[in-house]
């Protein structure tokens, strides 16, 4: 039989089964924790950092991701404290200005509240989120993708280069948030910038940011409640 | 050897070895750690141990290599016992009068002594040289009586008693609240409260646990554990032995970086000899007790350092930390129980047991109890490991024990901790080495490695070579770290070249606290720690470098110029011989001059002149 567990996120009280996440928990009764490399049914890495909340308890907090952090009897989770919210702008900067030819990544920005991006961009091809490597050890069970390399040289590649692993399925790209381009297309070397045609999208959102609406914008990064679907 | 079968069979195996030893008169050690083996020390062994073949001595004078002593900057070392005198420096070609002299007739060699730089006075006996009088080396010590090597040796200077007396009648929770008693933090980096990190791992359930040793060391300047583990493997081996009755784990795992390997080969070893003798194995010494230890060799990444990614590593997948949400004293390798400790935490345990948490609490701080190995590198005179009671202020280790500074430039900062550590300026010198003092004040006590840094350093150089390191040794695995630390070393790159901005500053802040806060594992949360520490006390060299494109310390390329002084130069022409891009020219005996268009800023032509004509700006 199943247990459950009541916690308490952003002052909502929330029952979920023992052994699941925080944030499966939380999107499960519509509080939007933005993430990029969680999915459902694969295994939760914490590498993105964007569903990152603050645990409160014995009068310190914890900064930590919700999809590696199992749901406890009692706990409390600040989901949109400042706090989580300014750091969690901050990642979305990082993202964006790697990979500003993204939707997906852009749309991420604009929800995490990005409103100027202050590094150089750099128009990368890969933010390393493991959706594909995981897939594919996952669900695929192919084995075929990996990561190689350590630190800036961390890339994604067939695992010694065993190309005839790959079982042709595809989910890799399907899942990739860097597939499809801001809606103008994309941006050519030194014109990159961040995009914000979305952010009309998020009127109805901006009062209240921790609910999750069912934004458009979760279609752009694959919000597990469209996946759900 | 046949396996000991009993607890009382060690004492007679060890009143057997010391009998056997009563003929030799003399006990000669020579250094044969990695510092000293660099320098030529086998050769020494092996001419030492001719010398003595050919003088028919070697039956009077028993020849010990042992690991490292620590005085690494004065290698060869080699002290004779009983009187302690010890000879510096020593050649393969001074052993034949070292035999025929210092040992047959007691004299001593002068010129092999060494020389106090502070007063000019050769000092003889080991325990008068100002840098070993100032220490407490409780732990570094068990390096000077052992043979690496030998069981024997290591049995003979007590070792395994704390085994026995944990098997012949303490109970694992007594053993485990000893330890608390203790108030032993871990060595490692972290200072976590090692009692309580065993209580933690005994109380957790599951039938199967594990023991790991920790010696994938990896701050630049640090050697501390590869000094324990290499020169003295038996005592790690012990106190893993004692942790892992305490808390019942079946099997433990050394687990060493393949750029020691000496310290893989000691251990190696050691596990074999221990096996053999029965202190590891089904019932070890005849009690009900079993477990066995395997070393493991990693593969050379950083990061490897950090629990989660060293047991990653060890279960045979790629070396990436995981969230610790869930500790690894209750799920750690393979999912297990597992308690992972620092070599130098593990050879900790031996004392504590023998001599009783008191002894060892009665040295250190409120906070911080026992002595530290330090690695002191950098700009001081005297180069080595130093261990010393918490407690003990930097600027006693530093100036005291460390002989100030080593080439008439004032000394400006340290730095603590390695590449997660902080720099600390000359007037925090008076912080004493202990974790909750070093952390407040934005460094750590960290592994111990200490680099000295004097007037010659620019600390945003300084900033910049330990954020080149971390973004080449993150693993890659989460943004903040692999991104957030290239970005910061973007930022400080600009600054060194001459490009920064003021408001970088801001952003260069408010990125640290982002990755600070939000990185996955320790790697990334103490990245940010050398630029916060130096911009913490050296903002106004970040602010010459930013404002008026000005590099105070003369370091960063892109903001000096090299010239030559017209009056101080002879044309003796050194530089222009010594420039490999043409940039210095000049007619015989006249003075030269600089071409800055072709000049690389290499730096040759500065230190060629002896005239000190050649400047910096």
């Amino acid at each position: 039989m199943v247990q459950y567990v009541t916690l308490r996120i952003d002052g909502s009280i929330v029952k979920a089964a023992k052994g699941s996440s925080v944030l499966d928990a939380a999107i499960q009764y519509g509080i939007c924790i933005p993430h990029l490399c969680h999915m459902p049914l694969l295994e939760d890495i914490g590498a993105c950092r964007l569903c990152i909340v603050e645990q409160v308890g014995n009068g310190k907090s914890k900064i930590t991701t919700s999809c590696t952090l199992r749901v406890q009897e009692g706990m409390v989770i600040q989901a949109h404290s400042e706090k989580v919210r300014r750091l969690r702008r901050n990642i979305a900067e990082l993202l964006v200005a790697q990979a500003p030819n993204s939707r997906a990544i852009q749309d991420m920005a604009v929800r995490c509240g990005v409103k100027e991006v202050r590094y150089p961009f750099r128009n990368a091809d890969c933010v390393l989120c493991g959706r594909c490597v995981r897939y594919c050890r996952g669900l695929a069970g192919a084995q075929s993708l990996g990561f190689v390399g350590r630190g800036k040289d961390r890339h994604v590649a067939h695992a010694l280069e065993l190309r005839d692993l790959c079982k042709h399925c595809g989910f890799c790209t399907a899942n990739c948030p860097m597939s499809i381009t801001p809606c103008a297309g994309p941006m050519a070397k030194g014109e990159e910038h961040l995009c914000g045609g979305c952010e009309a999208q998020l009127q109805i959102t901006q009062g209240m940011e921790d609910q999750c609406v069912w934004c458009e914008l979760g279609k752009g990064f694959d919000c597990s409640r469209h996946l759900g679907q | 050897m046949p396996r000991l079968q009993e607890l009382n069979a060690l004492e007679t195996e060890r009143r057997r070895i010391v009998d056997s030893r009563q003929a030799y008169t003399t006990t000669v050690l020579i250094c044969s750690g990695t510092g000293c083996q660099a320098s030529r020390s086998p050769a020494v062994i092996e001419a030492f141990k001719n010398q003595l073949q050919s003088q028919r001595l070697n039956e009077k004078v028993l020849v010990r290599t042992t690991g490292c002593h620590g005085f690494c900057e004065q290698g060869p070392i080699m002290v004779l016992e009983p009187e302690g005198v010890l000879y510096c420096r020593v050649a393969p070609e001074d052993c034949r009068e070292i035999v025929s002299r210092t040992i047959k007739k007691g004299e001593v060699l002068e010129r092999l002594l060494y020389t106090d730089p502070a007063s000019g006075q050769r000092i003889p006996k080991e325990k008068d040289i100002p840098f070993y009088r100032d220490q407490d080396r409780s732990l570094l010590s068990g390096n000077r009586a052992v043979d690496p090597r030998s069981l024997e040796d290591y049995i003979a200077a007590g070792g395994y008693t704390a085994l026995t007396r944990v098997l012949a009648g303490m109970a694992p929770q007594a053993v485990v609240e000893e330890v608390t008693a203790s108030g032993l933090r871990g060595r490692g980096g972290g200072g976590f409260p090692t009692g309580r990190k065993w209580q933690e791992c005994r109380e957790a359930p599951g039938e199967e646990k594990y023991v790991v040793c920790n010696a994938d060391e990896g701050d630049p300047g640090a050697y501390m554990d590869r000094c324990v583990l290499e020169g003295n493997p038996h005592r790690v081996l012990e106190g893993m032995i004692i942790g892992a009755f305490a808390v019942g784990a079946v099997r433990g795992y050394i687990y060493v970086r393949k750029e020691y390997p000496l310290a893989v080969q000691h251990a190696k070893l050691a596990v074999q000899q221990a096996r053999e003798y029965g202190f590891l194995g089904e019932n070890i010494l005849g009690s009900s007790f079993s477990f066995d230890v395997e070393v493991a060799r990693g593969g050379g990444a950083f990061v490897c350092g950090e629990s989660t990614a060293l047991m990653a590593s060890l279960e045979g997948r790629v070396g990436e930390p995981r969230p610790k949400d869930i500790h690894t004293v209750q799920e750690g390798l393979w999912n297990k129980p597992t308690l992972l400790n620092n070599v130098e935490t593990w050879a900790n345990i031996p004392g504590i047991i023998t001599n009783g948490a008191a002894w060892f609490s009665a040295k250190g701080t409120a906070g911080s109890k026992g002595t530290k190995i330090l690695a002191l590198t950098g700009q001081v005179k005297n180069t080595g490991l130093v261990e010393v009671p918490m407690g003990t202020p930097l600027r006693k280790v530093i100036f005291d024990i460390g002989g100030g500074a080593n080439n008439g430039k004032p000394i400006k900062a340290v730095q603590t901790g390695g590449p997660s550590g902080g720099c600390l300026p000359v007037g925090q010198f008076d912080l004493p080495v202990d974790f909750d003092a070093l952390a407040e004040a934005g460094s750590m006590v960290g592994s111990g490695g200490m680099v000295v840094m004097d007037a010659g350093t620019c600390m945003v150089d300084v900033a910049k070579y330990f954020l080149n390191f971390l973004q080449d040794e993150s693993c890659g695995k989460c943004v903040p770290c692999r991104i957030g630390v290239d970005r910061l070393l973007e930022i400080v790159t600009d600054f060194t070249e001459g490009k920064g901005r003021l408001e970088q500053l801001d952003l260069l802040e408010d990125l640290a606290e982002t990755i600070t806060e939000t990185s996955l594992c320790g790697l990334g949360k103490t990245a940010p720690n050398p630029v916060l520490s130096t911009l913490r006390y050296f903002r106004e060299e970040y602010l010459a470098h930013i404002l008026e494109k000005r590099c105070p310390a003369g370091v960063c390329k892109a903001l000096i110029q090299y010239a030559v002084d017209q009056e101080k130069c002879t044309g003796c022409g050194d530089c222009q011989r010594a420039c490999p891009h043409g940039a210095i020219k000049g007619r015989k005996e006249e003075p030269r001059l600089i071409d800055s268009a072709k000049c690389q800023k290499c730096g040759l032509c500065f230190s060629e002149c002896t005239f000190n004509a050649i400047t910096v700006a």
